[in-house]
């Protein structure tokens, strides 16, 4: 089976591994890094990344420019390299690629129904959007006023839909309850997913796997980090936490009695892989959690693409440009504010 | 000769430009293309740079040219291209021509936009219009099929205002009515089923006219949809999803007369906006018609403006500010035009004080200059393919002229085939200026740049056809064959004579399938033909034996004479190069490896030839056999060539051997002797002679003691200036592999010049093949089908001549005599470890504008 899969992979998925590959190629470098952080104005900026394989990508932008303009043209080109993996794609990578995109449909979900709540246009909304996660019922979301409301009416057709089976509720749709209803569709998202890789066996199960354990894990820190101080139960935080993890099932049992940031430290020192990760949180240069999480996630995307004949390669390519866009969203804010002091707190992409 | 032998001889030079003046001297240089310039600037990056805000400024202009170009060619205004190019515009001109730009980009912008929303306007007219006739329709069928509204008997018969009546029914009863893109009609059926839970009523119809979608401007089929509801809620929900769906929602009429009345409210307005756009369109035609006369020169202004401040920006400031100060490789031969041109760009700008230069030594190698013109330059492009030659380096492009179409030329033999491709060369090079042929795409273009290495291929395929005596296949019998077969008869020979030949008579005429010719016989051989192979081959059986043996011994020949060549080439090298000790160390024995033993199988294929005629042919030996006895040393003494054969081809043996260590060896202990003897002889006589002036005595006294110390003090100084550049090792490791190299090469790459053969042979046979198959069956078939046949077999006949025989051949016969170029002939001698001169000139910026290259 092994040797067969990659026997026929190229036939499939050649020309698009190929291609995903020559992207990342053109990621930014260390050196371009540190010629961006010395920009002293967004035009700089521009032009040295005109330099890069963004090449003029900015040309056509009337001035004056700014950082969300950057970040606008940016997603945008992602999306268009994105959408052309699509529609080029053969099952079951298309499967794939819709799972990838799954995760910023939620987001947009989220985004959408609280803008609702605060009773925003919808269209000062949408831009906001990640476009990666964009379809056409998104713009009705609104409509609905229960979770089954949504699911019924909006999101059936979606590939959301198969998610909604474990947070389907008839409470009304308050800030908490959707905060609540993110992390669920998070949950059944990444277990689905996780189970879809798994069962796609080979090289993709394997580098695919350890990836989304990873996420899985992150969701599951990040949320109990989260709900310290928060009238969340500690059942129903439980509810929220993916169960495709290396936590799972020991180490999430941990988490649910966890209370503040160092019983959470504890429960990660049973695993070899967090140790170090919670160790490097706050130490020289003050990195949050997050960022710790950041830099683990960068390495393994870089990992993946050490391996031929699999998927995962599109979810790492994606990850580690989003992370790059990241990058270059800082160090814009940082220059266009001019607070340099923490311009240097990218995360390289190594 | 002089500049395509050599690359020319190119020296630093320095500008100092005057911080006023270097606009002006750049774009003077720029015109004449003469220097390249160095970077000077290399770690500072490309923002940082002095005169990024000019470049900016000129990206700026770019995107306003690149948008005018959109707008132009999108209203289908044919762009003007000038012939000359004009200069770059002076300093003064650049801020007009900014603002004259900007001012019509605003204005176009503006004109487009009104433009832009006029047409939207419109679209949305056109739109309600075809809703409104199509809704229409729906209430009509809705009143008619719905039996609801049976039970309540209308007052009124007209059926226009059953409408009326079903609103009087429904107080609430809401109608939203618009268009629908069609891909999305079912779509939108569902979800407005799902979320009103059917508490609506869809009606749709197709509409037959596709309309442009206002806001991507496509060109799509629509549908006309009305939703008829009941209650506020429902509505709300109802106008959410056709804002989802992006419908285009227009107001229903509630009555029929106002329905009539929007209608014709609707068509005066679609009227008026109608005149309206036209006049906008042809405003908007006019602005663009002025800009398209001046973009063009704009464009090539901008871009040589912008090529200038790429340039300065490599140059770096002196101290005070006041000039700038630019490093340039320049020919030689050009500084006098460099000076006249840094003048005129002073005077341009009127300065006080005028810029200049100064050639500085340098240690470093310059870039390679060949100048070529249109003839050269193909060959040049050949040579450069393998590698740019290295500085001062002989060029192998020269003899290529010759060398390439000749080999190309034995492997292509053919009168008829040479021919056509000549008249084909030349018809590309008598036409070379038509602008269709200078503009053509890829492969036709690949055949026009080779246009004159195509017509001396040509040119020399004639030759060499005529040689083999080759007109598609067939001989050619011009002077008449040197052959008389009546010779050969019994009757015409006295008696005495008959005894001895094997001649012919009635009956072996008629009886043998196969007659043959005895050079020997008198009468039968009359000398050679005049030129060429004698057309009677043509007729005989062995015919390929003959040529094979012929052709085989013609490449080794050629080949051994251009390599041979090839290395008497490297001495020139090392002459140039002051490195005489090559000569004698390397060149020389690597000749004598090469001729003693290659030379001489040519001296045996040419004695052999000449020696021995058609009676004596029989006591011949074989030079195969020969040749390889000469490194058997076979005990029996076979008959030579020539008397003392064996004496001579020891003594060869001999020298060939004794070359060998000397190749090996020679270069490296020369060296290593003079490395050492350089601290007690060379550096200190120099030294005397140059800087110490001391007398000659001490230094003949340094030099004893040296000798008799051995390595002492001095020779450690000495090791301290050129201890790095000096390693034994290295140089032996170079050495050795390059004899070990040269040693084999000869051998294998004479066994190379064998592909001569091989691929005239196979030329010869493919037409052979070709004119078997096609001509002679037409030919033989009776005259009154033949006619018909024949002309199908001739088309048929050129087709296949032409792709298989001179494209797919030539093509093949064209890459090989490029590989017996650069692996056999250049390895001899050539080094191409150059980078080529590439002068800052404003000619090699393209003068075409598309969107791609400025975009």
């Amino acid at each position: 089976m092994l040797e067969s899969a990659e026997l026929h992979f190229n036939v499939d998925h050649g020309y698009l591994e190929g291609l995903v590959r020559g992207l990342k190629a053109s990621l930014l470098t260390q050196q371009d890094y540190v010629n961006l952080v010395q920009c002293e104005t967004l035009e700089d900026l521009k032009i040295h990344l005109q330099t890069t394989d963004y090449g003029n990508f900015l040309a056509n932008e009337t001035n004056p420019l700014t950082v969300s303009k950057i970040d606008t043209e940016m997603r945008k080109k992602l999306c268009k390299e994105f959408d052309y993996f699509r529609n080029h794609s053969l099952e079951p990578l298309s499967t794939f690629l819709t799972y990838m995109t799954c995760s910023y449909m939620i987001d947009n979900v989220i985004l959408l129904m609280n803008g609702a709540l605060q009773k925003k246009s919808v269209k000062e909304i949408l831009a906001k959007c990640h476009p990666l996660g964009s379809f056409t019922e998104m713009e009705a979301v609104n409509i609905a006023e229960t979770i089954s409301d949504l699911f019924n009416a909006v999101l059936v057709e979606t590939p959301l839909a198969p998610f909604f089976q474990d947070c389907m509720s008839e409470n009304t749709l308050d800030e908490l309850n959707v905060e609540l209803l993110r992390n669920k569709l998070y949950k059944s998202y990444l277990e689905s997913f996780y189970k879809f890789c798994k069962n796609h066996g080979d090289v993709t199960a394997e580098v695919m796997c350890p990836i989304l354990e990873f996420e899985a894990d992150r969701r599951a820190f990040i949320i109990t980090l989260n709900s310290f101080g928060t009238e969340l139960s500690k059942e129903d935080r439980e509810t929220l936490y993916p169960t495709c993890g290396r936590l799972y099932p020991e180490g999430l049992r941990l988490l649910t009695q966890a209370e503040d940031f160092d019983q959470m430290k504890t429960v990660a020192d049973h695993y070899g892989v967090y140790k170090p990760v919670f160790e490097t949180v706050g130490g020289h240069g003050g990195k949050t959690l997050e960022d710790v999480f950041y830099e683990h996630e960068v390495q393994m995307n870089v990992l993946a693409f050490n391996r031929q004949f699999h998927y995962g390669v599109f979810y790492a390519y994606v990850k580690l440009k989003e992370q790059e866009m990241r990058n270059i969203v800082w160090i814009a804010e940082c220059i266009s504010q001019r607070h340099r002091t923490k311009i240097n707190s990218y995360i390289p992409i190594l | 000769m002089g500049s395509l032998f050599r690359s020319e001889p190119v020296c630093l030079a320095q500008l100092f430009l005057q911080a006023g003046t270097a606009y002006e001297c750049l774009s003077a240089l720029g015109e004449r293309g003469l220097v390249q310039f160095r970077d000077l600037n290399q770690n500072v990056s490309c923002f940082q740079r002095k005169f990024v805000g000019e470049v900016k400024r000129c990206e700026e202009l770019e995107r306003i040219l690149v948008y005018l170009v959109q707008e132009i060619t999108r209203a289908d205004i044919p762009l003007p291209e000038g012939e000359a190019s004009p200069p770059a515009p002076p300093l003064k001109q650049v801020l007009e021509m900014q603002e004259q730009l900007q001012k019509l980009e605003v204005e176009l912008r503006e004109v487009t936009k009104n433009k832009e929303k006029l047409r939207k306007n419109l679209l949305e007219l056109i739109e309600y219009t075809h809703m409104l006739r199509v809704t229409r329709t729906f209430v009509r069928r809705n009143v008619e099929f719905e039996p609801t509204y049976e039970e309540f008997p209308s007052l009124e018969s007209e059926s226009l205002l059953d409408y009326t009546c079903m609103q009087r029914l429904g107080a609430k009863l809401g109608f939203v009515s618009g268009l629908i893109q069609r891909g999305k009609v079912e779509a939108f059926e569902k979800m407005l089923w799902r979320v009103c839970k059917g508490y609506t009523i869809l009606s749709y119809a197709e509409l037959h006219e596709s309309l442009e979608d206002p806001e991507t401007g496509e060109v799509i089929k629509w549908y006309v949809f009305l939703i008829s509801f009941w209650g506020e809620q429902i509505g709300q929900k109802v106008k959410k999803i056709c804002d989802c769906y992006r419908c285009h929602v227009y107001p229903y009429p509630n009555t029929a007369e106002e329905c009539k009345e929007i209608q014709e409210g609707l068509n005066v307005r679609i009227q008026d906006l109608y005149t309206v756009l036209y006049k906008t369109e042809d405003y908007l035609r006019q602005v663009l018609c002025k800009a398209a006369e001046s973009v063009y020169s704009h464009a090539i202004q901008v871009r040589k403006m912008k090529a200038i401040y790429h340039t300065l920006n490599m140059c770096s400031f002196d101290v005070t500010n006041k000039c700038l100060i630019a490093e340039v490789w320049c020919p030689e031969a050009d500084l006098q035009e460099l000076c006249r041109a840094l003048e005129e760009g002073s005077r341009e700008s009127s300065a006080t004080v005028p810029s200049f230069m100064n050639t500085i030594p340098t240690k470093e190698t310059p870039p390679t200059l060949i100048r070529t013109n249109k003839f050269t330059e193909g060959f040049q492009n050949i040579v450069d393919a393998y590698g740019v030659g290295s500085y001062r380096e002989v060029n192998p492009a020269l003899f290529t002229i010759i060398t390439f179409p000749f080999l190309f030329a034995v492997m292509f033999g053919d009168f008829g085939h040479g021919f056509v491709m000549f008249l084909f060369a030349l018809l590309l090079v008598l036409n070379e200026d038509h602008p269709r042929l200078t503009q053509c795409q890829e492969i036709m273009r690949m055949f026009f740049n080779g246009r004159y290495i195509l017509l001396l291929m040509g040119l020399f395929s004639v030759y060499t056809g005529l040689i083999y005596n080759d007109c598609f296949s067939k001989s050619v019998n011009l002077f008449g064959s040197g052959w008389n077969v009546s010779a050969m008869y019994r009757a015409s020979h006295a008696a005495e004579e008959r005894g001895k030949m094997a001649l012919w008579n009635d009956s072996i005429v008629r009886h043998s399938r196969v007659l043959q010719l005895d050079p020997s016989v008198p009468g039968v051989f009359r000398g050679p033909y005049p030129f060429g192979i004698d057309p009677i081959w043509n007729l005989a059986t062995n015919r390929l034996t003959f040529l094979n043996s012929f052709k085989m011994k013609m490449s080794v020949i050629l080949g051994i004479i251009h390599m041979t060549f090839g290395v008497i080439l490297g001495i020139f090298n090392h002459l140039h190069f002051r490195k005489k000790f090559n000569i004698y160390l390397v060149s020389v024995p690597e000749l004598l490896f090469m001729l003693c033993i290659f030379g001489y199988l040519i001296f045996m294929i040419v004695y052999k030839w000449l020696a021995y005629s058609a009676t004596t042919s029989r006591e011949a030996p074989s030079i195969l056999i020969d040749f390889i006895n000469m490194f058997l040393f076979p005990a029996s003494e076979a008959s030579g060539l020539y008397p003392g054969q064996a004496y001579i081809q020891r003594v060869l043996l001999a020298v060939t051997a004794l070359s060998v260590p000397v190749l090996f060896l020679g270069k490296p202990l020369f060296l290593l002797w003079l490395h050492h003897g350089c601290g007690c002889f060379g550096a200190n006589r120099n030294g005397y002679t140059l800087v110490r002036k001391d007398s000659e005595e001490e230094v003949s006294l340094l030099g004893n003691q040296d000798i008799e110390e051995g390595s002492t003090q001095v020779e450690d100084g000495c090791r301290e200036v050129t201890c790095e550049e000096f390693d034994f090792g290295e140089i032996l490791m170079t050495q050795a592999i390059h004899s070990i190299e040269y040693c084999l090469s000869c051998i294998s790459n004479t066994a190379s010049y064998l592909r001569l053969w091989a691929l005239s042979l196979a030329h010869a046979q493919l037409s052979d093949v070709l004119w078997a198959m096609l001509m002679r069956v037409g030919l033989r078939v009776d005259t009154t089908f033949g006619v018909l046949l024949l002309f199908l077999l001739i088309a048929a006949f050129v087709v296949l001549t032409i792709l298989i025989l001179l494209v797919m051949e030539g093509l093949s016969a064209f890459l090989h005599a490029i590989r017996l170029h650069w692996v056999e002939f250049q390895n001899k001698f050539y080094i191409g470890a150059g980078t080529k001169f590439v002068p800052f000139s404003f000619n090699l910026l393209s003068s075409k504008f598309t969107n791609d290259d400025m975009a």
